[in-house]
């Protein structure tokens, strides 16, 4: 079965592959044409900020004496670094967005798998209508969602805990223990449809034959689903835990929103907002050591995890 | 492999290059460029031969009315305005880093000196206008702006001398006295309390370290000084637990709520919904309820901030300068305009109306508009209440050079212990080590202690 899926893939993924016959020789001019516009930017903006935040990374604060005196930088090797190690601020937020991802990430993912399944059974009507209903939320800039989401989690003003209250329950979704898995639900509300998509697109490309060939195998509905369809969408169910990693380990918007309402929500609450606290205090060099830790531990974590799947699932 | 060998070489000497130039900036920037400390010279008064436009960023709603009608009046000194209220100070301290800070910008009094250990004014006290503004400020607007020294670096805008806001028709209702001490206000707030479980006297807003500063300020809890070549942090002292043990006593007690966030919605709502009957608040204050909540008018009241003892004694909370922001080529048409600004009765009285500012000019404080009764306020003469709570304000408190970084760690353990993980007292033993570590962190020596 496995190996039907996986040379399904391949049968999938070839048409892409075929369109880069170009004939012979590059024609220089062209091809910088081509790549201009986006290496231009990519480097500007990509390339040159990284390397500035590394850069700063490794300076250090010195002063002339005096009340006030006069600060200037100067190189100050890895000490910026120990300091985001010893930092427990930092770990603990790290930590934080560790349990945040690991529930976060995986209700999410499975609620947009069977999203992205319910769209993809010919039971189904209204399809176009449901696929864009279950987008719709991606659509809304973050912040924006935060800001909706703090209204209904607020006591003050929302129906949705005055209808709680009336059936007797007691919703505190901004206090101490529920104020992460609030942002939680704000992040999910906002990428379900997203990642459903990216699973819907890879679930749409899957030739119809294969079904039929399982029908007349006599596969259930249900068997087609979880036997046939999920393993071979599982490279598109990666990349979107991988983005979903990133994602999490970028948090800020929804938690530094929440935070406008909810005194439970820590200036250190996540490292992105950790990092912003520190550079707003002024200490840039702090503050882009602790980006590029955040950064690499993005990296490992994201590659790691794609390195280990991709094995396992032999792609 | 000797391709990667040539790689790792290139590399070291980048690193190596990179290091020593770093090593060549930190051994010449010292010297010649830090303009903050020494008056600048004459020379940097002189008038420009043509016309001016100067930039100032500000975060005061209403502004750029202000500014339009100084450039109605200058056609040759002209004021670009920016508002820059969503990250005021991330705004600033990004355009220092890059180089290209405004001429004027807006500064509150607790973010002077850290701006300044940043090196981020110039010295406008070549200009005689300057140096003469002096006597038309509040004494110790005018001494937190020059650092308590000759130099000048902003001009003070407005100040929050701090009072009690009070709903009148429910205190009467529940026939409970206007609180004088402190002691009294506890006593009404558990009486207000047993009355109805669902109204309490006022909240309190753990993220809020500014507010708190402002109750420390009033109990003259001195948090920073400089003797010896050192700052001393003194966050934690009996003054300040005084402060914490008390609101701690009333949080405990469930007598204030800690669930609403100043300024947020929710708060209004609160307000709204008449579940809370006083405010502890600041002169520019008087704007918010007046446009927040219009049907409450003639229900709320000013009176002094309750006291610890029998002698009167105020806070300040907020309050601005404008600064002479570093990079200033134009002193002379900036004093022209920062005088202009905040002096002038007519732009004081649009800055006023429109912003809700309470001038820290002298003359600020006797302006008409500033005599007359508020309507909302049930034509009460509120500005009296806050013109004899700037009286009572302690004139020596001074502010650290790492004040947002303090005020952070201080409203995340604010937040901890209205949670009940904790006391507020542990919230000034964080803030005081949050100082220490900052100053350290930036190179700026700092104690513990007088």
């Amino acid at each position: 079965m496995t190996d039907t899926a996986t040379r399904a893939t391949r049968v999938v993924a070839t048409p892409g592959g075929r369109s880069r016959h170009n004939g012979g020789g590059p024609r220089a001019g062209t091809i910088a044409a081509f790549l201009i516009p986006f290496f231009l930017p990519f480097v500007l903006f990509y390339l040159v900020p990284i390397a500035y935040a590394i850069w700063q990374s490794f300076l250090v604060v010195r002063r002339t004496g005096g009340q006030y005196g006069t600060s200037y930088t100067t190189f100050g090797g890895f000490e910026q670094y120990v300091q985001v190690f010893q930092n427990t601020e930092f770990w603990n937020s790290i930590g934080r967005i560790g349990l945040f991802g690991i529930v976060q990430v995986p209700v999410m993912l499975f609620i947009a798998l069977i999203i992205a399944l319910l769209l993809d059974t010919p039971l189904l009507k209204l399809k176009a209508f449901f696929r864009i209903a279950a987008f719709m939320p991606y659509a809304v800039p973050g912040v924006i969602a935060a800001i909706m989401w703090s209204f209904l989690y607020s006591p003050q003003l929302s129906p949705l805990v005055d209808l709680l209250k009336a059936i007797g329950l007691q919703p505190d979704f901004l206090g101490p223990g529920a104020v992460l898995w609030s942002a939680a639900n704000v992040s999910t509300w906002l990428w379900t449809g997203y990642n459903m998509l990216i699973m819907f697109s890879a679930l749409q490309a899957i030739p119809q034959e294969l079904y039929e060939a399982a029908k007349l195998d006599g596969a259930s509905n249900w068997a087609i689903a979880w036997r046939i369809k999920v393993p071979i969408i599982a490279p598109s169910i990666i990349l979107t835990t991988v983005f979903s990693i990133i994602g999490t380990l970028q948090l800020y918007a929804e938690p530094a929103v929440l935070r406008q309402i909810s005194s439970n929500i820590s200036s250190t609450f996540t490292p992105n907002m950790l990092a912003y606290a520190v550079a707003s205090g002024n200490n840039y060099q702090q503050a882009a050591a602790i980006s590029v830790v955040i950064a690499v531990i993005t990296f490992v974590l994201s590659f790691g995890f794609m390195r280990l799947t991709s094995k396992r699932a032999g792609l | 492999m000797s391709n990667t060998v040539t790689r790792i070489r290139i590399a070291g000497v980048v690193i190596a290059a990179a290091a020593s130039t770093a090593g060549l900036a930190a051994c010449s920037s010292p010297a010649p460029s830090s303009g903050s400390a020494a008056a600048a010279p004459a020379a940097a008064c002189e008038p420009a031969k043509g016309n001016v436009t100067l930039q100032y960023w500000n975060t005061v709603p209403g502004m750029d009315q202000v500014v339009a009608l100084w450039n109605q009046k200058n056609p040759n000194i002209q004021v670009e305005m920016k508002n820059i209220s969503t990250d005021q100070y991330g705004t600033i301290g990004n355009a220092l880093k890059a180089g290209k800070a405004p001429e004027l910008a807006q500064v509150g009094y607790d973010q002077l000196p850290s701006l300044r250990t940043q090196d981020a004014f110039v010295d406008a006290s070549a200009c005689a206008d300057a140096v003469a503004a002096k006597s038309k400020f509040v004494p110790w607007t005018w001494s937190q702006s020059s650092f308590g020294d000759t130099g000048v670096f902003a001009f003070p805008q407005d100040t929050g001398p701090m009072a009690l806001f009070v709903r009148s028709d429910i205190f009467k209702k529940h026939n409970l006295e206007i609180p004088k001490t402190w002691d009294e206000y506890a006593a009404d707030a558990q009486k207000l309390h047993d009355a109805d479980p669902n109204l309490s006297i006022t909240f309190f807003d753990p993220n809020n370290a500014e507010f708190f500063n402002g109750l420390l300020w009033q109990n003259n809890a001195k948090m920073y000084g400089y003797s010896g070549d050192k700052w001393h942090v003194t966050v934690e002292s009996d003054q300040s637990k005084q402060v914490a043990e008390y609101w701690q006593k009333l949080i405990d007690a469930k007598l204030v709520r800690t669930d609403l966030a100043h300024g947020s919605t929710p708060m209004y709502a609160a307000y709204q919904k008449n579940q809370i009957a006083s405010y502890v608040g600041a002169a520019w204050g008087y704007s918010m309820f007046r446009d927040n909540l219009p049907d409450q008018s003639g229900k709320w009241s000013i009176v002094p901030m309750p006291t610890w003892g029998s002698s009167a004694a105020s806070g300040d909370w907020g309050g601005s300068t404008v600064a002479f922001m570093k990079g200033n080529t134009h002193l002379y048409e900036s004093v022209k305009f920062n005088s202009w600004l905040n002096t002038d009765p007519e732009a004081l009285a649009l800055e006023n109306k429109l912003g809700g500012l309470y001038p820290a000019a002298t003359a600020g404080l006797e302006l008409p508009a500033l005599s007359e009764g508020v309507p909302y306020y049930g034509n009460e003469k509120i500005f009296d209440v806050f013109a004899e709570s700037s009286k009572n304000i302690d004139t020596s408190f001074a502010w650290g050079p790492t004040q947002k970084t303090v005020n952070l760690a201080l409203q995340d353990a604010l937040a901890k212990a209205a949670a009940g993980d904790g006391k507020l007292a542990d919230a000034l033993s964080a803030a005081q080590a949050s100082a220490l570590k900052s100053m350290q962190d930036l190179a700026i020596p700092a104690v513990a202690g007088n």
